[in-house]
């Protein structure tokens, strides 16, 4: 084989085992990574959007839209599960993940009763192309540009909006908040259903790739926590992409010298140990860092 | 139906309050509290520690549950309001220990502000920076990174973007400078005097009292138990038999 052709199938898979975690763990970002809900129906949110798309999709509506009705369905659900059950188990740790837990098995098995094992698969769109002897599929490269795409968005809405600022500011303090006028019940049912129609939308891109299950979530929802946990609390944005960057990094080096298996077991190594020396995530050792320099400089 | 009601609220007292009990889960710390705020009024509230003043304030804006009696601002009944809709209405907290957003630059505190008088009301950042002209400089940086008095010049000035008509203030002297204590006490008279402003201030700083308040309420296991003016309360006899200062 040619370098080349070497060289760019492991930047491929780089970019790709990036894609998959930061996708995974968009919609985890908000209502995990800045609300501290844990969510562990998230899987299932994203099992939804699969479901919307594919239903869509074979409805005849055209992918890319079958995929934004995925995040609206998704996050009227969301919005719907927070009303209804996760609004009373707020900064109850163990109570909300038992709960949430049980959600997940719930609509699970109620898909899992009502639409049977599987359903009808959405094709990959767009092809492949080749470097050398080999070929990659092109819809990778989307799902990796796509998911720093809606990074960024949540990036520009929760550090330049009034909403973000609003946001921000329930998370931090909800009591004062409130006492500048804003109604933070709503802004808690709004931003979990925000995270829910981002999780709906990277469901929906994962429909195009993966059989579609009633147990299609259950991946997603780990993957999701150890990047988000991963990457800290300190800066929630720069903690996530930093995180999926070092465990993909440990993912693809490992898959190349050995198997998809004991990559997978080297992510979870990885996450282990930097979670050893950095429990509180990469994001606050870096924030720390800033500030050390700032301190230096001036 | 349209001049007889606002007539009828010139009239009235801005904010009164009537017969209110609340406090934490069973526990009642108010019990039975009555008064009443004239607009531009300047009432301070003191009284010993753990007598209910900060549990007063939090009722008023409604972070705590009230469990008897009635609250009424500008003519309506707001008791059973959440505090955000409280907060439109026209009633700004400055809680005790300040309350500010850490995380968050100082001018995003200030934009915050915005959120109170409700919607529509122009927000006028350039009045702020003219009492307090730190907050332009540190625009930019993080709000908890500043001193304490500059923590308590953000608390102030961020409740006057939104122009409340209504401040409710919570011991605004705690571990800050003399000098700042007084140039906000100053501030506070000119706002009341020139502007559509009505203050409650719970301070242990007689000096603060006797310099900014019209009227003066002791408090004592959670009900009012006298009223004073700014005179009597300077008096030291005065201030030893309620406050046990010595
Ligand atoms: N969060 C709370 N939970 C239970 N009791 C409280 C709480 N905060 C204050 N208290 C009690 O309520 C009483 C009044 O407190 P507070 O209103 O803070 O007094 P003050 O502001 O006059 O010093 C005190 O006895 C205090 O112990
Ligand atoms: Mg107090």
């Amino acid at each position: 084989m040619e370098t080349v052709s070497i060289i760019f199938s492991f930047i491929y898979q780089y970019a790709d085992n990036i894609g998959f975690l930061l996708l995974a763990a968009v919609g985890l970002i908000i209502i995990f990574g800045m609300m501290g809900v844990i969510n562990m129906a998230h899987g299932e949110l994203m099992m939804i959007g699969a479901y919307i798309t594919a239903f869509a999709y074979h409805a005849g509506v055209p992918a890319p839209i079958a995929i934004i009705f995925a995040g609206i369905g998704s996050g009227l659900a969301g919005i719907v599960l927070e009303r209804l059950v996760i609004r009373f188990f707020y900064r109850q740790l163990l109570s909300s993940l038992v709960v949430t837990w049980g959600i997940s098995l719930v609509l699970t098995e109620g898909f899992l009763l009502i639409f049977g094992p599987s359903i009808l698969n959405v094709p990959t769109p767009f092809g492949s192309f080749g470097v050398g002897e080999l070929t990659f599929g092109i819809y990778r490269l989307v799902l990796f540009g796509v998911a720093l795409l809606l990074i960024g968005l949540i990036w520009a809405l929760f550090s330049y909006t009034r909403f973000g600022a609003r946001a921000r500011a329930t998370m931090e303090n909800p009591e004062m908040a409130e006492a500048f006028g804003i109604n933070t019940s709503r802004m808690y049912a709004l931003t979990f259903g925000l995270g829910s129609a981002l999780g709906g939308i990277a469901g929906g891109m994962f429909a195009l790739t993966a059989t579609i299950s009633p147990f299609f979530g259950v991946n997603y929802t780990l993957f999701a926590f150890i990047t988000v946990v991963v990457g800290g609390g300190a800066n929630v944005i720069t903690g996530v992409t930093t995180s999926a960057a070092a465990l993909a990094g440990a993912q693809t080096i490992v898959n190349n010298a050995w198997s998809v298996y004991v990559g997978y077991v080297s992510m979870m190594l990885a996450a282990f140990l930097i979670l050893l020396i950095l429990p509180r995530g990469i994001s606050e050792y870096l924030e720390r860092r800033k500030i050390r320099v700032a301190k230096k400089n001036g | 139906m349209a001049a007889e009601p606002a007539e009828r609220q010139s009239e009235q007292a801005l904010l009164s309050v009537d017969g209110i009990s609340s406090g934490y889960g069973s526990a009642r710390i108010l019990q039975n509290l009555s008064f009443a705020v004239e607009r531009h009024e300047i009432l301070a509230i003191v009284g010993r520690n753990g007598v209910g003043k900060t549990t007063l304030m939090k009722t008023l804006i409604g972070l705590l549950r009230l469990m008897d009696g009635t609250i009424e601002f500008k003519g309506e009944s707001i008791g059973r309001f959440r505090p955000s809709r409280r907060a439109h209405r026209g009633i700004a907290y400055v809680p005790q220990g300040r309350g500010i957003f850490n995380r968050m630059s100082v001018t995003e505190n200030l934009v915050l502000g915005q959120g109170l008088g409700g919607i529509g009301r122009k927000a006028d950042f350039d009045r702020v920076y003219r009492f307090f002209p730190r907050l332009k400089e540190r625009g930019s940086q993080k709000a908890g990174s500043m001193s304490g008095g500059e923590q308590q010049q953000l608390a102030i000035g961020r409740v006057l973007v939104g122009q409340p008509e209504l401040i409710l203030l919570d011991e605004p002297s705690e571990g800050i400078q003399p000098n700042i204590v007084q140039e906000i006490g100053q501030i506070i008279r000119r706002l009341t005097e020139q502007e559509d402003l009505t203050v409650i201030i719970v301070e242990q700083n007689l000096e603060l009292i006797h310099s900014v308040a019209d009227r003066c309420m002791v408090m004592d296991k959670g009900t009012i138990i006298a009223h004073l003016t700014p005179d009597e309360i300077a008096d030291e006899e005065v201030a030893k038999r309620y406050l046990a200062i010595a």
